[in-house]
């Protein structure tokens, strides 16, 4: 699994799962067989989950609370590291980044993605052409896709060249060597591969809709524009909820994508949470630091994940 | 029979004008990495990117499969390529099958604690890789197996299992249950029915489940940097490292044909397997 | 309140042809139901009629104006939909006034039709709820109200009663019938259920295979079917069907023959046809024991009590006969009987046309 790519599927995949833990509790116990074959089978899975993801990531939260440095020691240190990690400008940049990415990079793909959405569910000719077209990005690896922008919004061979060569000199774009500029072109490469993941889910909710309800606003006389923002995207809310809850995660975890496309650069000036901790734990050999990092991580991603589940699970169980 | 109005018309227009600006946005990154990777040389040097190829040729690919420089180490991105593929085929294999049983125990089985077995398997799966890789380092130093193929076979197979195991589990459940009483009823055991009854009702979500976890391994890269070690580098790895080598003058050419190259089997997989491929990304959203 | 005219109106989907050459005059005022088993054509029919369905060839008029080629919307019509198709992130109030409001109708005057239809159809107390927090029959005034405020010319319902459980059906039919009285539109109103058909029609329309069988008021329709079709679907349990010849005068079914008093042939029919005899359950009897009247003989099968009666079976020759009993006399009854047939309540039909004779 890549650090980014499939977070996305996985998240999908979980969601429907913690809808069927509830269904399947309201529902009363359905008939069941105890096999001690199917105890053999999850007892490897339950040790897995235990010790390589519980375990680990419980050793990481306390490790994070020690004096360690250059390797782990066990000494407890309270919250010494997370104070200095707050004063590292570094850190300061990276966490900040990740709100400022977090912020531009939900709004364009959901925005993008919805529209899209709705483009296509207007019955449109080459529907399946466009469809592949939005959805292709995703398959692609960040590096790839990181690579890509580089390349593309590189002032020396990119965009900028390009219109130089047009005959415009005075033209700059030239973000990504900016420090003030080089995350926003994040957003850009974040758009690009995202935005077909969550047309395909809004699209799939569209031609979910109740056909009479459609009809109905025929009927009434509703222009198409109307229907979509006072009727049928307030009828999607809830998807859109798992649409934000999505980017959001992908967005704390990201990794792979700053790498290739700035590599955190210039200077540190488009960190993110996900680079920091690596640079810290492999490059810096920084563990005291860089469990503090993930850990912060860990609490992202489960102040975005905790509410969602929580409300998600209250909604099936109504 | 009905005429459209002016006004619809217009609209029409605008629409398809949007889809096809989006469109261009979506494509153009991509055709221009394919134009650049045709271009000679002396081409990228002078031009930039944008520009179409005077005599596209494939000897930037050829450069870039054979012989793109990683520092001083010039194999090419083959060896990455045959490293991912080593790396790809146990891990998918493995993980699918890990996945399937686990997945299928957990849903029409009456094990103890199985909802909390899932809920492990949900939170596991929102865990950021940076939370648990140096304790996963540390252990796999521990068995004597860190940095080898193995390691980062068993790695993927690892981060693969909620996902995978999920995905089978909602699936199972959604079989009905008179399956497997009636297969009781016949004498058939655990394995019996998995192999007899359940597997082959299992082919779409074994398709699905294939293409998910073989793009996931074949686009990782952060496992791969950290597991892999030197000899099993995986191609997005050579490719980022062949990218970021800032010696001499820049090849963009053979740098976007290497792009390309690894790039091209999860884009394959896509164009040739894309119902699948959405299914699997979206079906479980609109429900959930 | 107006007239609905369609005449000689066509749809296919493919090579499949869902209608065929309807005509079908609603006056202004009337509550005609179209009936039909599934996929006769019935709901595609109300959709036309609506503008929701393209259609092949053939015209719509509302309120004498041609529509054919107008948007539902600009059509005069308001619609009630089998799942309702409520906005449902919308209250009640948003749901009623959410289309006056995009045809910028004045305030002062949507709250008036909101007033007007939440009394008319008690939901006054809903109005800032969501459709998720009514039950199915507050769903369904919903519906009707939402349909209610837009004043229009001409109702169209489509199965609006199929999602409601059997007694809060019965309770909105009558709901329904006294809102048609008291706003005396007109109704175009698709069902397959034939007892609401029946309660409900001022005329219905029965369908089958995208023809309309037969359009007449309910009695007419269930005294004297113009098909097999409408003989057999119209009526529960349905009517009796033997094969017969004709005679002068009579009918000879098997070795007897009953005589037909006064049969009102719509066709002239030769001596020696073959005709189907058709007789409803309640017109079959039990002949007594003088064995002066030409009477048929049958076994008795078995007797189903449905409370106010009985059903009884029999099998004569190779035919099933339903005979609708009181149940003392159903009582008493078991091997071979005589049954008589209400001669006057019989319908003939050819077997070729299946028409009436």
């Amino acid at each position: 699994m890549p650090a980014d790519r499939s977070v996305a599927v996985r998240r999908i995949a979980s969601v429907r799962a913690a809808g069927s833990i509830t269904a399947q509790a309201r529902a009363g116990r359905p008939y069941r067989v105890r096999s001690l074959a199917a105890k053999l089978v999850l007892a490897p899975t339950v040790l897995v989950m235990l010790v390589c993801f519980y375990g680990s990531a419980l050793w990481t939260v306390y490790i994070s609370m020690t004096r360690s440095f250059l390797l782990p020691t066990y000494i407890f240190a309270g919250g010494a590291q997370y104070q200095r990690l707050f004063h590292t400008p570094r850190w300061q940049v990276a966490y900040g980044n990740m709100f400022l990415f977090g912020a531009l990079d939900i709004a364009g793909t959901l925005f993008l993605g919805a529209l899209l959405a709705v483009l296509l569910d207007r019955r449109v000719h080459f529907e399946g052409v466009f469809r592949t077209i939005m959805l292709y990005p995703l398959s692609i690896s960040f590096i790839v896709t990181g690579l890509t922008w580089q390349w593309v919004l590189s002032p020396t061979i990119g965009f900028q060249h390009f219109v130089h060569g047009l005959g415009w000199t005075d033209f700059v774009f030239d973000w990504i060597t900016r420090p003030d500029r080089a995350i926003y072109t994040l957003v850009f490469a974040g758009i690009w591969h995202q935005s077909g993941l969550i047309m395909a889910i809004m699209l799939a909710g569209l031609r979910g809709v109740d056909r009479e309800i459609w009809r109905a606003i025929r009927v009434e006389g509703i222009p198409a524009w109307r229907a979509y923002i006072s009727i049928i995207l307030p009828m999607l809310r809830p998807l859109m909820v798992t649409c934000i809850v999505l980017i959001a995660i992908a967005v704390v975890k990201s990794y792979d994508l700053v790498v290739a496309m700035t590599n955190g650069g210039p200077g540190f000036s488009s960190d993110l949470p996900g680079k920091f901790v690596v640079d810290f734990e492999f490059e810096r050999a920084n563990i005291g630091q860089a469990s503090a990092a993930a850990t912060v991580m860990l609490g992202s991603v489960l102040a975005i994940v905790a509410p969602y589940l929580y409300f998600e699970l209250a909604r099936k169980n109504r | 029979m009905r005429r459209a109005s002016r006004e619809a018309r217009i609209g029409r227009i605008g629409l398809y004008l949007l889809l096809i600006w989006t469109c261009l946005f979506f494509s153009i990154p991509l055709l221009v990495v394919i134009a650049t990777s045709l271009k000679t040389s002396d081409e990228v040097r002078t031009f930039s990117i944008f520009s179409l190829p005077t005599a596209p040729g494939f000897a930037a690919w050829v450069k870039a499969w054979y012989s793109a420089c990683t520092g001083l180490n010039c194999g090419g991105v083959h060896v990455g390529f045959w490293n991912s593929v080593r790396i790809l085929i146990p891990s998918v294999i493995i993980s699918v099958f890990a996945g399937s049983v686990t997945g299928y125990a957990l849903s029409h089985w009456r094990v103890t604690g199985a909802n909390i077995i899932m809920l492990f398997l949900l939170l596991g799966a929102f865990i950021p890789y940076q939370v648990i890789l140096y304790p996963l380092v540390k252990m796999f130093s521990t068995i004597g197996i860190y940095s080898s193929l193995s390691c980062i076979i068993a790695v993927h197979v690892l981060f693969g299992l909620p996902m995978m195991s999920l995905l089978f589990r909602n699936f199972y459940a959604g079989l009905p249950e008179e399956l497997v009483k009636a297969a009781r009823i016949d004498g058939a055991g655990f394995w019996r029915i998995f192999v007899w009854v359940m597997l082959p009702m299992s082919v779409n979500i074994l398709i699905v489940a294939t293409i998910l976890q073989t793009t996931g391994v074949w686009n990782d890269y952060l496992l791969g940097l950290i597991f892999a070690g030197r000899d099993n580098m995986p191609m997005t790895v050579q490719l980022n490292a062949i990218s970021t080598t800032s010696t001499g003058v820049i090849e963009y050419n053979v740098n976007t044909a290497a792009a390309l190259l690894t790039a091209l089997p999860p884009l394959l997989i896509y164009f040739f397997s894309g119902r699948y491929f959405v299914r699997g990304i979206t079906a479980g959203a609109v429900k959930g | 309140m107006s007239a609905v005219s369609i005449r000689e109106l066509s749809k296919s989907f493919g090579p499949l042809r869902v209608l065929r050459d309807i005509d079908l005059p609603v006056e202004a005022g009337e509550f005609t139901v179209l009936l039909g088993p599934s996929g006769c054509g019935k709901s595609t029919l109300l959709n036309a009629i609506a503008g929701l369905e393209d259609i092949d060839s053939g015209t719509v008029e509302i309120g004498g104006i041609d529509v054919t080629h107008h948007e539902p919307s600009k059509r005069g019509i308001a619609m009630v939909f089998q799942s309702y198709a409520l906005y449902p992130t919308m209250s009640v109030r948003g749901n009623l006034s959410f289309g006056l409001r995009v045809k910028s109708t004045p305030r002062r005057e949507v709250e008036q039709r909101i007033a007007w239809a939440s009394r008319m159809l008690q939901i006054d107390e809903l109005l800032d709820r969501k459709p998720s927090q009514l039950s199915g029959g507050q769903r369904q005034r919903v519906a009707i109200g939402r349909a209610l405020v837009q004043q229009a010319k001409v109702f169209l319902f489509d199965e609006p009663l199929s999602n409601l459980d059997a007694k809060l059906r019965t309770e909105m039919r009558v709901e329904l019938k006294r809102l048609h009285r008291e706003l005396g539109t007109t109704i175009i109103y698709v069902t397959h259920d034939q007892i609401e058909a029946m309660t409900l029609a001022t005329r219905i329309a029965v369908m089958h295979a995208g023809r309309i069988e037969q359009y007449a008021a309910p009695d007419a329709l269930y005294e004297a079917p113009a098909t097999l079709f409408v003989a057999g679907f119209v009526g529960s349990p349905a009517m009796n069907f033997m094969p017969g010849r004709l005679v002068s005068g009579a009918v000879e079914i098997g070795a007897t023959q009953v005589p037909l008093n006064g049969y009102r042939f719509r066709s002239t029919a030769a001596p020696g046809q073959n005709v189907i005899l058709g007789i409803r359950p309640e017109h079959v009897t039990l002949a007594g024991e003088d064995h002066q009247e030409p009477a048929i003989d049958a076994d008795t099968l078995f007797m189903e009590p449905m409370g106010a009666d009985t059903l009884g079976w029999f099998q004569c020759g190779e035919h099933r006969i339903a005979a609708r009993l009181s149940p003392q006399v159903a009582r008493r009854i078991s091997g071979s009987v005589r049954l008589n047939f209400v001669m006057d309540q019989v319908s003939l039909f050819d077997p070729l046309s299946e028409a009436r004779l």
